[in-house]
């Protein structure tokens, strides 16, 4: 890839473009969001409360893989509908490993290498296509693997995999395990903004703007000097190894892995977090996660029925509010920041 | 050699073929709502289901299955025009009609599932089968519904392209789909058609809800499964191509029901999206061109 003078002197200039000003909010948003999460483990801590920490792990896990459907979505313009492919091959791969007597780190290793290779291999099948098609391809691709993995008894077929054990985590001067509530909540709220931090940055490179340029007129990407179809495929692994790296931890939080997380309902459900929190903002993925998984615990508590809710919801969001909520407050913020320079 | 044709390998192609003639109902209303309007309903499955539910829901009312056939997709054409009108125009001219489309259906989907199971209940109901009994047909035994189900599908599928291919209507559909605001300027109502359209493709739907009903039972994730099947079928076939949709819809359901005598059963959905994949792969614009190209 050429280097662009344009977009190298925009991002090095002192006072920031539109869309730094809007990464800016995105990270003011986000770490009111960890602020949040504190507030609420330090207040679960004293509650002695197991239930809704485990529930705000798993919807932090969630909000991972919502994280790499809005790098797709949101910046690269590509709608995938089988993105639950990579979240459930991190889940298994982690499943397998933790079960065989691998501790923590070198799992975590091996989930990225697999999942660095089956995307690189997905991404080469799939970036032939665009547009209607990319999703289409996506979704058929997953269902394959869905179906196979749901056949297969090595992989406990139907029932998937039960009996992971409990992980130590040691990072150096702090050490925890994926059985302590609070513990395993901290540290996959570390995990995630790590995960976060890390794809915001790629994103707000020069590289990251090819991404938008793809998604706002992908004719003219070559001719300023950059081949569309690396840049999607980069775009395509990242996306797929952020949904591998979160979905490495769920067997560890739940103990077991079952083919329904390679389902077409788990890439649904990550799209319409997505867009409810914001397609395009990256942290709006994570309060998508959040929002809906309280929602669904709440509705759920008086109505098995909450599906409608969701859905209501959901269509309410394509209509009215397509830049989603965070998009909504975000914009908000970016006032408020260019005010205060 | 005979024996095997005509005990094991007949009654399975005609089984398939049965079950492809409502799959390329599904489909078509699939293709033809893409064809013209551009828009992927992600929701159809779900209207297949309201079809069949409908028909449980008359039927036990004591309306006869004769009745049901003109009845259920005559119930379903309002509600695809409010759908269409009250829905899906409101994001159809956002910048990327493609994903938001697909997504305000997707929403739709959940939703009338959702409706569906709060209504009539979790559980797997089956109407009785309209008509009993069987005939033999060079010595292979076929059942009495389901030889009527593969008529009157291919009956109706002729119609459709019939009506689309010889009339004036189908010429006005066919001119919106290539160039819809020349058809406009030409006189063509160009909304009521793409109304229109989205509301008898959710007919077809719900006509094939009313003939499965009695076969594969009536339940609220019905269409689910159904869908891709059907999803399958149209990209194979060519998105908005009515040819394709009957060929691959019947090749795909044969290929469906004779593999599934050599290899187990639950091979024959990775078979399919395997197929999808590969056609999206290698020839993304399916088998056969698009409504109003051809």
């Amino acid at each position: 890839m050429h280097e662009a003078l344009p977009l190298a002197a925009a991002t090095s200039a002192p006072r920031r473009d539109r869309l730094g000003l809007a990464m800016l909010a995105s990270h003011v948003l986000a770490a009111l969001l960890v602020i949040a999460c504190l507030v609420f483990a330090f207040i679960a801590r004293r509650a002695d409360d197991v239930f809704y920490l485990r529930l705000a792990t798993e919807a932090l896990i969630f909000a991972g893989l919502a994280l790499s459907v809005d790098i797709l979505l949101g910046y690269t313009g590509l709608l995938s509908l089988g993105q639950a492919l990579y979240f459930g091959l991190g889940a298994y791969t982690s499943a397998l490993a933790l079960r065989s007597g691998i501790s923590f780190a070198p799992t975590m290793a091996i989930v990225l290498a697999v999942s660095l290779a089956v995307s690189l291999a997905g991404g080469v099948i799939v970036n032939r296509v665009r547009g209607v098609y990319f999703a289409l391809i996506t979704f058929g691709m997953a269902q394959v693997i869905a179906k196979v993995v749901y056949n297969t008894r090595e992989l406990g077929a139907s029932d998937g995999l039960i009996g992971v054990p409990i992980v130590p985590i040691h990072l150096g001067l702090v050490s925890t395990s994926s059985a302590s509530p609070v513990g395993f909540f901290l540290f996959t709220l570390a995990f995630m903004m790590l995960i976060y931090l890390i794809v915001a940055y790629f994103l707000d490179t020069p590289f990251g703007r090819i991404l938008i340029a793809l998604k706002a007129n992908e004719r003219r990407v070559p001719f300023l000097g950059y081949r569309p179809f690396t840049a999607r495929l980069v775009a395509y692994v990242l996306a797929g190894v952020t949904a591998a790296l979160a979905g490495a931890l769920y067997p560890m939080l739940r103990g077991f892995v079952s083919p329904e997380l390679l389902s077409f309902t788990t890439s649904g459900n990550a799209v319409i977090t997505v867009i409810t929190g914001g397609a395009g903002t990256l942290v709006g993925a994570i309060y998508g996660s959040l929002l809906l998984t309280a929602l669904r615990s709440f509705v759920g508590s008086w109505t098995t029925h909450h599906l409608m809710v969701i859905g209501v919801l959901f269509m309410a969001v394509v209509v009215l509010f397509p830049k989603g909520l965070v998009g909504f407050v975000r914009i908000t913020l970016e006032h408020l920041l260019e005010g205060r320079r | 050699m005979l024996d095997y044709l005509q005990f094991v390998l007949a009654p399975q192609m005609v089984t398939g073929l049965s079950f492809g003639v409502a799959v390329v109902l599904v489909a078509l209303g699939l293709t033809i709502i893409f064809g013209l309007l551009d828009v992927i309903n992600m929701s159809h499955g779900e209207f297949y289901a309201v079809g069949a539910y409908l028909a449980l829901s008359l039927g036990g009312l004591g309306v006869s299955f004769w009745l049901l056939l003109v009845l259920v997709p005559a119930l379903m054409i309002p509600i695809g025009f409010a759908v269409e009108r009250g829905l899906i125009q409101r994001v159809f001219n956002s910048p990327d009609r493609h994903v938001s489309t697909l997504l305000l259906t997707f929403g739709l989907g959940i939703v009338l599932e959702d409706l569906l199971s709060l209504t009539y209940g979790p559980n797997t109901q089956r109407p009785p089968t309209p008509i009993r009994g069987a005939v033999e047909i060079f010595g292979i035994m076929l059942p009495n519904y389901r030889v009527f189900l593969i008529v009157f599908g291919l009956l109706i599928v002729a119609a459709v392209a019939l009506v689309v291919y010889r009339t004036r209507l189908g010429a006005m559909v066919r001119a919106a789909a290539y160039d819809r605001n020349m058809a406009g300027s030409l006189g063509v109502p160009v909304k009521t058609v793409f109304a229109g359209a989205f509301a008898f493709g959710i007919a077809l739907a719900g006509l094939a809800g009313v003939l499965l009903a009695p076969i594969y039972s009536v339940f609220p994730t019905m269409g689910r499964d159904f869908i891709l099947l059907a999803f399958t079928v149209v990209i194979v076939g060519g998105m908005g191509s009515i040819i394709g949709a009957v060929v691959a819809g019947l090749g795909l359901t044969q290929l469906q029901a004779i593999s599934s005598l050599y290899i187990s059963p639950v091979w024959s959905d990775p078979i399919v999206f395997g197929i999808l994949v590969l056609v999206l792969m290698l020839r993304p614009q399916g088998l056969f061109g698009r409504l109003g190209r051809a």
